[in-house]
């Protein structure tokens, strides 16, 4: 009884471990089953370097370039946002604040976290697309810029809440080390307490940017869903995940059209895996 | 302990709910005796019109089965033309080649109009732009003009704003304001009618497109050669930017395909058409 | 001639409400070694943190009284505390290398004061390994992590990056305490090398290492001191019966 006992434990336990594989196994099975015959009626290279996305249009044309760069462009702009503010906030909390203002921020920004994208995305365009139009004279508020404020806010949370934590495990030790040797707090900072967090510290930012990139209703309410290459950062623009989410729920099942939604959502998986690699690599060479 | 007591309490209510719903409407489906079966193909347009009134009418007739599938306008009157369906749903009329062909294999296509489509051109109050010609509006969208002053309007430049390419509303201007050319690629893409809407509203230089049922007294609709978007110049057929859609019949309804579009012509079934988003057809 | 370096007038510290060194009068002579010595809790290394204001990093902590290093308080509200740090060096318990290069730990003092010059920043490596007697083990491996670096010679790269600051004194606060009996011994003997050029002060709960390489003793004792002397007097004749008995283990 006791064995079986034993066996049974095991047994959950390794397919609890399991699970997450094979999901990860099947979402990749799908997608590139339900990806991959797009490439049968499209080249692939019409897919990676022609900027025209017109699905369902006369003359069909599924160049996904504009949708690239549409990710790319304000997945960027949120972390050129949200990483410094970011950070500071995790140094603040960390290094700065008194225990009673951690205690006030910590939580507030907590709540940051926890609020829906949608309603990040009616704040960027019920309030914040209008606020840009009147005060910098833009000609239209959905475009990269609100985009990034929106996402780069939403990422802020993220980025601080892992990067704090990754200071405060920086040893006492080494701060002391630094003060002794005749530095302010400020030096101690910059020289001592980030660099020695930096493997946390980059990781938080990779995190954010998973976030950003992946993030669908806050660009679909905000980026513009312009599919082009953009010139500004006032130019709208039509993310990878626009145009799957949007587009999916009109699209006739097992036309090209619905597979080509797939091959975007593989395009989407490779940008995050190279990003995770590369993070891995570039980390685990700096800790060696 | 406690919660167990509201969750009980809380299932028992459900159930109770349940219990009535059933019977209601129990009591409504015992007052008909129509039978039968109507299977229709086309159009992804009228679809919600079809499902919607399909779903009612199923409701009322508990033995009629409805079957709905898309396909496309060509699709529907294909179908006719091949009587597998009694019904062809169509966002356009049948073409003179259709016509004469279904007319070649002793088929006889009648056209029952069951809603109409409009979609007015929106900009902001603050334009001073009245009237734009269907080929300004394809000029705009194309990307020749980018300013309201080479068309008389404001020194302001132009903001296109469109709604996403898979949205039904997008199609009929593609199809019927845009005579199929492509909208240049800067043009913004907005999900709903709604954020068309706001959209336009916020912004001083935009032109966007919007259903006649959702425009507001915060943005203005222009006419359109000449013409303004008014239900009443949609029905009368003055108003360019607006179609009729159809269900194609093999000859005059009859029997219960006869019923159940007349359903869809009553007063509760152009209710339905309204709620989809749709014009009456009187 | 010993002169007096370091002075303490009525130096009184708390933590909070907890009283921790009682009005202190102390002295720090040039170019010497001075041990603090004392049970744990007895403040010693309190007292050392005192030196070079690192008791101000602790939000709790309240100081009275004045510590005159050459006539000057440190604790006047004009002093500046990175000169006072820069002037008082401290070597902690635990080895504590930044996760840089070698070089660049001990060049870190200077980097922050703004000295970019190369010709500077080399010699200035070179003479303070070489005088923390670990320049011929890592004169090859400059450029490589100090994480590297064995517990002793980590801890000797600390005393040279304190040493590149050209302290007037040096703080030890148990310096050996994490390190093996080899190790200890190289740096006892280091610091009687180093005291023609700074004066040390060595907090110890290994009373032999005192006597080993300090010239004066000072025994602390829940918040006093108790005992302060030449170390080779209190070592022998000690004049308080608690010193006595510190220093023959009936307590510690």
């Amino acid at each position: 009884m006791k064995v079986f006992k034993e066996i049974l434990f095991k047994a959950v336990t390794y397919f609890a471990a399991i699970f997450s594989i094979l999901a990860l196994f099947g979402i990749i099975l799908t997608l590139f089953m339900e990806g991959i015959p797009m490439f049968q009626e499209v080249s692939l290279r019409e897919f990676l370097f022609s900027s025209a996305w017109y699905p369902t249009n006369e003359h069909q044309s599924f160049g996904a370039l504009a949708l690239f760069f549409g990710s790319l462009a304000v997945t960027i702009g949120a972390l050129v946002i949200a990483v410094p503010i970011g950070l500071g906030t995790a140094v603040y909390i960390s290094e700065i604040a008194g225990s009673r203002t951690k205690e006030i921020i910590k939580p507030m920004i907590e709540l940051l976290a926890g609020i829906p994208s949608v309603v990040y995305g009616l704040f960027g365009m019920a309030f914040l697309a209008p606020f840009l139009i009147r005060n910098i004279g833009i000609d239209s508020g959905l475009n990269i810029f609100t985009a990034s404020i929106v996402l780069g806010i939403m990422i802020i949370p993220i980025i601080s809440s892992m990067s704090e934590d990754a200071l405060s495990t920086v040893p006492r030790a080494l701060r002391e080390a630094s003060y002794g040797l005749g530095a302010t707090r400020w030096e101690t900072i910059t020289r001592v307490v980030i660099p020695s967090a930096k493997t946390g510290i980059i990781g938080s930012f990779v995190l954010g940017f998973g976030r950003a990139i992946g993030e669908t209703m806050v660009v679909i309410m905000v980026a513009g869903g312009a599919a082009q290459i953009p010139s500004s950062v006032f130019d709208p623009v039509r993310p990878l995940t626009t145009s799957i989410a949007v587009e999916m729920a009109e699209t006739v099942l097992g036309s090209i059209h619905f597979h080509s939604l797939f091959a975007l959502a593989i395009m989407l998986f490779i940008i995050t895996f190279i990003t995770n690699l590369f993070t891995e690599l570039f980390l685990f060479k700096k800790v060696k | 302990m406690k919660l167990t007591k509201v969750i009980l309490a809380l299932v028992a209510i459900l159930a109770i709910a349940m219990f009535v719903g059933c019977n209601n409407q129990n009591q409504e489906q015992t007052g008909s005796t129509l039978e039968g079966k109507i299977t229709m193909s086309g159009s992804t347009t009228v679809l919600p019109i079809a499902q919607a009134c399909a779903e009612e009418f199923m409701n009322q007739n508990p033995k009629v089965n409805i079957s709905v599938r898309g396909g496309g306008s060509s699709i529907g009157i294909k179908d006719i033309m091949a009587g597998t369906v009694e019904i062809g749903n169509a966002s356009r009329d049948a073409k003179g080649k259709e016509i004469n062909k279904a007319k070649e294999s002793g088929i006889d296509l009648y056209q029952n109009v069951v809603a109409n489509d409009g979609i007015a051109i929106i900009v902001n109050p603050k334009n001073t732009i009245t009237n734009l010609t269907l080929e300004q509006i394809q000029a705009i969208y194309t990307g020749k003009y980018t300013n309201w002053n080479e068309l008389g309007g404001p020194d302001m430049n132009i903001v296109l704003i469109s709604r996403d390419t898979s949205s039904g509303t997008y199609e009929v201007f593609y199809e019927i304001a845009m005579k199929k050319q492509n909208i240049v690629q800067n043009c913004i893409m907005v999900a709903s009618n709604n954020a068309a809407v706001t959209s336009v509203k916020d912004t001083p230089g935009a032109i966007s497109y919007a259903g006649l049922g959702y425009l507001s007294s915060s943005v203005k609709p222009v006419q359109v050669n000449g013409v303004d978007p008014t239900m009443a110049n949609v029905l009368s057929g003055k108003y360019a930017v607006a179609r009729k859609l159809n269900m194609y019949t093999n000859g005059a309804p009859q029997g219960i395909t006869k019923t159940f579009i007349d359903f869809i012509l009553s007063d509760e079934g152009q209710k339905i058409v309204e709620k989809q988003g749709f014009i009456k057809v009187k | 001639m010993v002169k007096e370096l370091i002075k303490t007038k009525n130096l009184k510290l708390w933590f909070t409400d907890n009283y921790v060194l009682h009005d202190l009068d102390f002295t720090v002579y040039e170019k010497k070694i001075t041990a603090l010595i004392g049970p744990s809790g007895c403040g010693k290394s309190t007292l050392l943190r005192s030196f070079n204001r690192m008791n101000d990093l602790i939000p709790e902590c309240k100081i009275e009284g004045e510590i005159l290093l050459e006539g000057q308080n440190i604790y006047d509200s004009k002093a500046d505390v990175t000169d006072v740090r820069t002037k008082i060096g401290m070597v902690f318990q635990r080895p504590n290398p930044f996760p840089k290069t070698i070089y660049n730990n001990v060049a870190y003092g200077l980097q922050i004061r703004g000295e970019k010059r190369k010709s500077v920043l080399d010699d200035v490596v070179e003479k303070s390994l070489r005088d923390a007697w670990i320049w011929d083990e890592v004169k090859d491996r400059l450029h490589t992590s100090a994480l590297s670096l064995s517990g002793g010679q980590q801890q000797r790269m600390c005393i040279a990056r304190a040493l590149a600051n050209q302290p007037k004194v040096l703080l030890l606060d148990e310096p050996t305490s994490a390190l093996d009996p080899k190790s200890t011994a190289k740096i006892e003997e280091l610091c009687i090398d180093l005291k023609d050029k700074v004066t040390i002060l060595i907090v110890t709960h290994n009373i032999a290492q005192a006597g080993r390489i300090s010239d004066y003793t000072t025994f602390m004792y829940l918040g006093d001191i108790i005992e302060f002397g030449e170390t080779k007097r209190v070592f022998t004749v000690p004049k308080d019966k608690r010193t006595e008995d510190y220093l023959t283990g009936v307590f510690g």
